[in-house]
């Protein structure tokens, strides 16, 4: 009963209710435009919200993070730019189905499945969060460096109409993402001596350049086509098309939490693993993915914004950050006096419940914006392509230089978007690449980290594997993709067990 | 003609110049060099609103990471010198000659103030067969190799906590590397290392809540948030040269920068470090409050450089001799 009024801190107060519907608000924008970052967009409100009471601050904070990694869906869906990595699973069906004039509808769609996704990860905080956490907490090295396998086969998926192209793509992102300082030994990497280098080349300006800049270098080539017109009759979806899609959402969501609440991954990597999932598992989608199947839109969306409540788990749970916004969140608690550790629970049960109950109440804000305002939005993109191209230009500059306030980031986004466009003239998919350059650290750390820590000694790894029923299903996971989605192989069982 | 327009110029440089008196005349920018949420973030987000109090003046903050800090640190150091670029960092810029890092280090800025310390210490799984520096060091020596503890890079803390214990006695831990001690500290309870040595405050909630114990402190005197645990000077008197050592929070000027400017922000953080609310945080947090300026501020810091400096160079993973630097060896007391 306790619990409940605690739950209800944040809705009876106006004032709080206020400030948590601004946050979200404020959150679909700074999501939307690439480059502005919730992590960043959080990290200035601790300094701005130093002197509020900790409940105000951390009501404006929660919506930003609700709002913002929901708003990542607009520019990618809109215009190709993802706002933020978690929004790259989102423009692959996403943008394909505003090019046949029903951004409306896809915008609408993402919007109610990013709210199941949001309530499902808040129910799993709610009920769960020990229990998860403790799961989280059993992942080892090995096993990270398998998820991160897992996520390079998606390359299988995105690769379009050739598979080695895709490869091809991948592998070029793998090695884009081993630039910078050795994440380990931080022995320099493809540097050539600037300590511009050291970091590596960020993500999101390979992700700007790659979408939206090179996006609309291959529009120039289509100036002369008459714009899409945007049907924006109907906007919300049906409640039929909702409860069709509704089974692969909850499925989705549950990969999205579980990815969240895992401290060394996030949403982007949720997203792009539930994509997978909703291509193996939708056996008749209406349109083929890759060109506007709603299941892949579905996937990415409700899995990113369950991933919110994922990566609460283990930092109010145990203070240990599930992504960099929670850690974020953590700096937030100390200044305000508070020990976000693994004693919340205990010494604060009601900051517990408060949190809860203000997640709630922002995805139900990002229902109420995310529905308003569609129409203004989709017809954005019926301007004349004159304006809209210089403004991507525009807005990829300003994305790319406010990644880090530096210059060095437009160089490379201008880069790779001239890369992307002559990628996309000879049929190379781009999401392979930026699916490599995400993933590659995460195989490469763990997989070092693994076998050092088993003293280099291939045996002890995989008795490892073995002895772990966690490790075991992923290996078999991996596995079974491997067997059942490469042709060569399959048609090798296929003749044995036609013998 | 051109002549005229030199010294227009000129004229115009010497009406541009700012009359120190009236500083702060506009906002200063605060370059944090590591990412948003961290350790050196919270703190100086913590701290700037009590020194935009004092100042009458707001700081902006940004966060400039990359390169161990580096970045940051030529950012500040290629500003001008006039008290409006401030740098907000911690201990690394003073490895960077020795590890061929950089050649800017804190010796180039001037300190404003060096707000506090941390204080390292071991912390190992609830089942570990040890439960004190000394058993610890008995139970590596009969299982070499055995016992996995995290790394968070050379030059970082547990490099150079490690080799103040290497200096003593030599130990065959499995060194498994980690981007910093938060990853570190859960890899620890998800049971892929045994043990961590990392900065008190990092693992002292997790103390708390039993999941994971203290078994040493890297100090000279006992602690009052772990109590009990003895210093590592009891087992091992050599270390007493080292101690205390921490990493720290600074902030600091390009040097150069005038004289009314740089009282007048130590003045500041001076006061700003002093408050109340900020004092509990960072106690809270593990840390010890040091608010150190000028002249006492530089001797700390020479003596950071000096005693890491040779610890690194002496575990052979050093670019650099710090005798290259002219950077003393640590005197024995």
């Amino acid at each position: 009963m306790e619990s409940l009024q605690f739950f209800a801190t944040s809705w009876l107060s106006p004032d709080l209710m206020l400030l948590t519907a601004l946050g979200t608000f404020l959150g679909i924008y700074v999501g939307a435009i690439p480059g502005l970052s919730v992590t960043m967009a959080v990290s200035i409100l601790i300094s701005f919200t130093f002197a509020w009471d900790i409940n105000n601050a951390l009501c404006l904070m929660v919506g930003i993070y609700m709002g913002g990694v929901y708003g990542g869906s607009r520019t990618a869906i809109l215009l190709n730019i993802p706002g933020a990595p978690a929004a790259i699973a989102t423009a692959l069906d996403g943008y394909p189905l505003a090019k046949k004039g029903m951004a409306g509808q896809a915008i609408g769609l993402s919007t109610v499945m990013s709210v199941v996704g949001g309530f499902v990860g808040i129910f799993v905080l709610a009920v769960a969060a020990p229990l998860v956490s403790d799961f989280a907490l059993a992942f080892q090295p090995r096993d990270y460096m398998m998820l991160g396998i897992l996520g390079i086969m998606l390359v299988g998926s995105l690769s379009g109409e050739s598979l080695a192209k895709g490869m091809f793509a991948g592998a070029l992102g793998m090695l884009i993402g081993t630039v910078g300082l050795d994440p380990l030994t931080a022995e320099e990497r493809f540097t050539f001596g600037h300590v511009e280098l050291w970091e590596g080349i960020h993500p999101v300006a390979v992700m700007i350049g790659l979408f939206g800049l090179a996006e609309s270098l291959e529009q120039l080539h289509h100036l002369d086509k008459a714009i899409i017109k945007q049907k924006v009759s109907r906007i919300v979806p049906s409640w039929k098309d909702v409860k069709r899609f509704l089974p692969l959402s909850l499925q989705t969501s549950s990969i999205g939490v579980i990815i969240g609440a895992l401290p060394g991954t996030g949403g982007e990597i949720a997203a792009l693993m539930a994509y997978d999932h909703a291509k193996r598992v939708s056996k008749k989608p209406e349109v083929p993915f890759g060109q506007g199947a709603k299941e892949g839109l579905i996937a990415a969306e409700s899995s990113n914004n369950a991933a919110v409540g994922g990566a609460f788990i283990p930092m109010l749970t145990l203070g240990i950050p599930g992504d960099a916004v929670t850690a974020v969140f953590i700096g937030a608690l100390f200044i305000h006096g508070l020990n976000p550790g693994p004693l919340l629970l205990e010494t604060k049960p009601d900051m517990f419940w408060f949190m809860v109950g203000t997640l709630t109440m922002a995805n139900i804000f990002l229902l109420i914006f995310g529905l308003t305002g569609i129409k203004i939005f989709s017809k954005l993109i019926q301007c004349p392509k004159g304006i809209l191209i210089p403004v991507i230009f525009v807005l990829s500059i300003v994305g790319a230089y406010s990644i880090n306030n530096s210059v060095a980031d437009i160089w490379w986004m201008l880069g790779f978007g001239v890369l992307g466009y002559f990628m996309k003239l000879y049929g190379y998919q781009v999401g392979p690449v930026i699916l490599g350059v995400i993933l590659s650290r995460l195989i490469d750390e763990n997989w070092r980290r693994a076998i050092i820590a088993e003293r280099e000694d291939l045996g002890a790894f995989f008795a490892g594997i073995f002895a772990s029923p966690l490790s075991l299903i992923l290996l078999s996971a991996i596995m079974l993709i491997l067997l059942s989605k490469v042709s060569f192989i399959k048609e090798w069982v296929g003749r044995i067990a036609r013998s | 003609m051109i002549n005229k327009i030199k010294s227009t110029l000129a004229i115009l440089s010497i009406a541009a110049s700012p009359v120190f008196a009236d500083y702060p005349e506009k906002d200063i920018q605060g370059i944090i060099q590591w990412g948003a949420g961290g350790s050196t973030d919270t703190v100086m987000r913590s701290i700037a609103p009590h020194v935009e109090d004092e100042l009458g003046t707001d700081i902006v903050m940004i966060n400039r990471t990359g390169g161990v800090g580096a970045i940051a640190t030529k950012y500040v150091y290629a500003q001008k010198a006039d008290g409006y670029t401030l740098l907000m960092g911690a201990e690394n810029p003073q490895m960077y000659k020795v590890l061929g890092l950089g050649e800017i280090d804190y010796g180039d800025m001037v300190p404003i103030s060096i707000l506090a310390r941390g204080t390292p210490i071991f912390v190992a799984q609830n089942d570990a067969p040890y439960n004190n520096m000394r058993e610890f060091v008995e139970y590596v020596q009969q299982n070499p190799g055995e016992v996995r503890t995290g790394m968070t890079g050379n030059g970082g803390l547990t490099s150079i906590v490690l080799a103040m214990l290497d200096s003593q006695v030599k130990l065959d831990l499995t060194r498994v590397p980690y981007n910093g001690d938060g990853p570190a500290l859960t890899a620890l309870q998800s049971g892929t290392i045994d043990v961590m040595s990392t900065v008190l405050g990092a693992a002292i909630d997790h103390v708390r809540a039993g999941r994971m114990k203290v078994i040493g402190l890297m100090d000279n005197s006992e602690n009052a948030l772990v109590p009990g645990v003895e210093p590592i000077t009891e087992d091992f008197p050599g270390l007493s040269n080292y101690l205390p050592w921490g990493p720290f929070f600074g902030v600091f000027v390009k040097q150069g920068t005038p004289e009314e400017a740089v009282i007048k922000l130590q003045d500041a953080f001076r006061k700003a470090a002093t408050n109340e609310d900020f004092v509990n945080i960072m106690t809270n947090r593990g840390y010890t409050m040091m608010n150190l300026s000028g002249d006492e501020a530089s001797s700390f810091l020479d003596k950071y450089k000096s005693v890491s400096s040779w610890l690194v160079y002496d575990a052979g993973y050093a670019k650099h001799s710090p005798a290259d630097f002219d950077i003393p060896r640590p005197e024995s007391n």
